[in-house]
């Protein structure tokens, strides 16, 4: 099944290139590391077949749309017969939550819609590799399989068929909007309506007590090593010089002192606050396996509460952080 | 040199009776990371993977922040010690226990750089008093890589699952045992010690450490020819084949910070108030766009290109123009940690390849 599916995709990839419709592609190819793919950027229909599309398949790939990263691949072909305006038209691959943060980018005004043309996906789940390595006792893996609803795992000296559901990433596995919510092209079959294990958002930050909750940010945070893996590979964290980059004035260490890593990751959450998609790139992105997911799901749920709003459901909606309502709740001002 | 085994169940006692004089570190796993920390009277046994860790045992010795002073009203003071993860950089001698060879090597690498006396061929001439403060006197177990991961790479950078490059005393995982060899005179003279729980290795044990080690080698892939990678990058600068590497990467420091090899830094005031705070040194790395920002605003770096031309020249031209040897040892941590995998093993073949383009073109 996963096969015909990357067949519709390089077939739509490549008329979409041979059409003259979009100039790049961005999607995912194979890598070297049997559980990872790569992004790629296709420009040639040759080059085509390297696309493929399975349960390893994890980077949110719009953050490749924007400004700041990979600016030599959105300069526009240089062949003026091939586009007449000096912009990119870029083609990129988009799951459920890659769709919701290009919808995000272009509510706020990061790309413009025409530029992009959206290659939806059906997707159900991506592997989350700390959830595999746990599992198999830190076990290097040279081979995967996926069976239905389990996924075989092969190494030098072992073969272990684990539960799917037991090894997808927390932000799939509760996914509650799994079809892109804006496509140009469709692959595949909607999921929405496949028999897959569906469950509210947990929202175990709620039930802790103030101090648990303290131990929980301390716990998290001072793993943090501070590469901005998780800033960096997420789609929304676009802005030309991150506040933790400021030089004039300086308003971050640059030690892993927690006060200023726990300053940096609060802001981050905070900056994100009704724009953040789940998407869990953060998560994926960070070597040391920083987890603050519950909080975002929290802040999402806050978000909701307050604004009726859910990120990047709606190329129409409009951002509540972008707009004031008399009705807003206020009741937290003194 | 003689060789020694030691009783697996036994680690601990050899531990302990380090402890008395050293301060151990040993490879821990925790939250599904491993990495190396400071035996504490509650700490447990060193986690064992039979290859190297998911951190570097580099911040042992070159911690990611050093305080360098503290100032107070114009007098300046040397850093208070209890506070930090490393204290006393100049009093404890330190004993790392269970490191890989790559990482091993990765020390006498960075020795060339800060200024250890070593007799190699090249060094920087600069000496760098934290480095070398904390490197004197260390004491160095490394354990043979019996199951070499899939990204390793060391047999590329003339290293392998047990060189001895740099190591005190060298074990091998023989089973119920490991065999000890020491291979330094650091090491001939620990081993000395009285009340080790060592004894002499049977005939038997040496050759089943020599199968061990054959077996581990066999599994590293055929290694890729670098010796004139040095010279093929010297002719690269302008080349376009920088933007195809750097195309996808995202700028993030997780390949640098996890590097053995890597040791860029910065120096930054961190004021606590009015005329008071603390003067640290904090690592760095060449992939965040605020790397050599200058004063001005000009950045020489501007985008993932020249940082990614950065990254790779200095590990493999500008390390060995300087420093006699490449600034890597194959230890594939960048591998396994970049978000979107960028692998240094393609970098340096779509290298390769672009030189010998050129040189057919010629």
């Amino acid at each position: 099944m996963m096969r015909s599916l990357e067949n519709e995709l390089k077939e739509c990839a490549r008329k979409l290139l041979t059409e003259k419709k979009v100039d790049l592609i961005i999607g995912y190819s194979k890598s070297p590391l049997p559980l990872r793919s790569t992004p790629c950027f296709i420009r040639e229909e040759k080059d085509v077949d390297s696309l493929i599309f399975d349960l390893t398949c994890s980077n949110n790939l719009a953050t490749y749309l924007q400004k700041s990263k990979c600016a030599e691949h959105r300069k526009p072909n240089t062949d003026p017969t091939v586009r007449m305006e000096n912009r990119c038209k870029i083609g990129i691959i988009a799951k459920a939550c890659d769709a919701r943060s290009i919808v995000q980018l272009i509510l706020e005004k990061q790309v413009k819609k025409e530029d992009i043309t959206v290659i939806g996906i059906a997707c159900t789940g991506i592997l989350d590799l700390k959830k595999v390595s746990d599992r198999l006792n830190g076990k290097e893996i040279l081979n995967y399989n996926p069976q239905d609803d389990e996924v075989l795992f092969e190494g030098k000296d072992f073969k272990k068929a684990l539960k799917l559901s037991d090894i997808l990433c927390d932000s799939c596995k509760t996914c509650l909007n799994p079809d892109p919510s804006v496509y140009d092209s469709f692959i595949g079959e909607p999921v929405s309506g496949a028999k897959t294990e569906k469950q509210e958002p947990m929202t175990e930050l709620e039930n802790l007590s103030f101090g648990e909750r303290w131990e929980y940010f301390e716990h998290e945070i001072s793993k943090c090593i501070r590469c901005y893996a998780c800033r960096n590979a997420c789609p929304l964290c676009y802005c030309e010089e991150c506040v933790v980059d400021r030089t004039n004035p300086q308003w971050f260490g640059k030690s892993t002192e927690f006060s200023d890593t726990f300053t940096f990751h609060i802001t981050r959450m905070l900056d994100t606050a009704g724009r953040c998609v789940g998407c869990g790139a953060c998560i994926r992105a960070c070597p040391t396996h920083v987890d603050l997911a519950p909080l975002g799901i929290k802040i999402e749920k806050e978000i909701k509460e307050r604004f009726g709003y859910t990120a990047g459901l709606s190329l129409d909606a409009t951002p509540p952080m972008a707009t004031f309502n008399e009705d807003d709740k206020e009741e937290f001002i003194m | 040199m003689a060789a020694f085994k030691i009783k697996k169940k036994r680690l601990k006692e050899l531990i302990d009776s380090l402890t008395k004089e050293y301060r151990v570190f040993i490879p821990v796993e925790s939250d599904g990371v491993s990495s190396f920390k400071e035996v504490t009277s509650d700490s447990h046994l060193p986690t064992i993977n039979s290859h190297n860790t998911d951190r570097p045992p580099k911040e042992i010795f070159f911690p990611q922040t050093e305080t360098l002073f503290t100032y107070k009203e114009g007098k300046i003071s040397p850093p208070e010690q209890p506070n930090t993860k490393y204290r006393t950089p100049n009093t404890d001698k330190i004993a790392i226990f269970g490191a890989s060879p790559c990482d091993v090597k990765s020390f006498s690498l960075l020795d060339r750089l800060f200024g250890m006396e070593r007799n190699v061929a090249k060094c920087s001439g600069y000496k760098d008093a934290y480095w070398i403060n904390r490197r004197t006197n260390a004491l160095i177990f490394t354990i043979g890589c019996n199951y070499p991961l899939s990204t390793c790479f060391c047999n590329w950078l003339n290293g392998g699952p047990f060189t001895k490059e740099g190591s005190d005393l060298l074990l091998t995982d023989i089973g119920e045992d490991f065999l000890v060899e020491p291979c330094s005179q650091n090491g001939e003279e620990f081993i000395k010690t009285k009340g080790l729980p060592i004894q002499k290795a049977a005939k038997v044990d040496i050759k089943r450490a020599s199968t061990v080690r054959k077996e581990a080698e066999s599994t590293l892939s055929e290694p890729v020819d670098i010796t004139s990678l040095k010279e093929g990058l010297d002719t690269l600068w302008d080349n376009p084949v920088w933007n195809e590497i750097a195309y996808k990467c995202l700028s993030c420091a997780a390949c640098s910070y996890l590097c053995p090899t890597c040791y860029c830094f910065d120096i930054q005031d961190e004021r606590a108030g009015n005329a008071r705070g603390k003067r640290i040194r904090v690592w760095d790395s060449c992939m965040f766009s605020l790397f050599t920002k200058e004063a001005s605003g000009h950045n020489p770096r501007p985008s993932s290109k020249e940082r990614m031309r950065q990254r790779i020249m200095h590990k493999f031209n500008y390390f060995v123009e300087n420093l006699g040897d490449f600034g890597c040892v194959g230890c594939g941590r960048c591998i396994r940690s970049c978000p979107v995998n960028m692998d240094i093993r393609e970098v340096i073949n779509t290298i390769k390849n672009v030189k010998l383009t050129i040189s057919n073109e010629k």
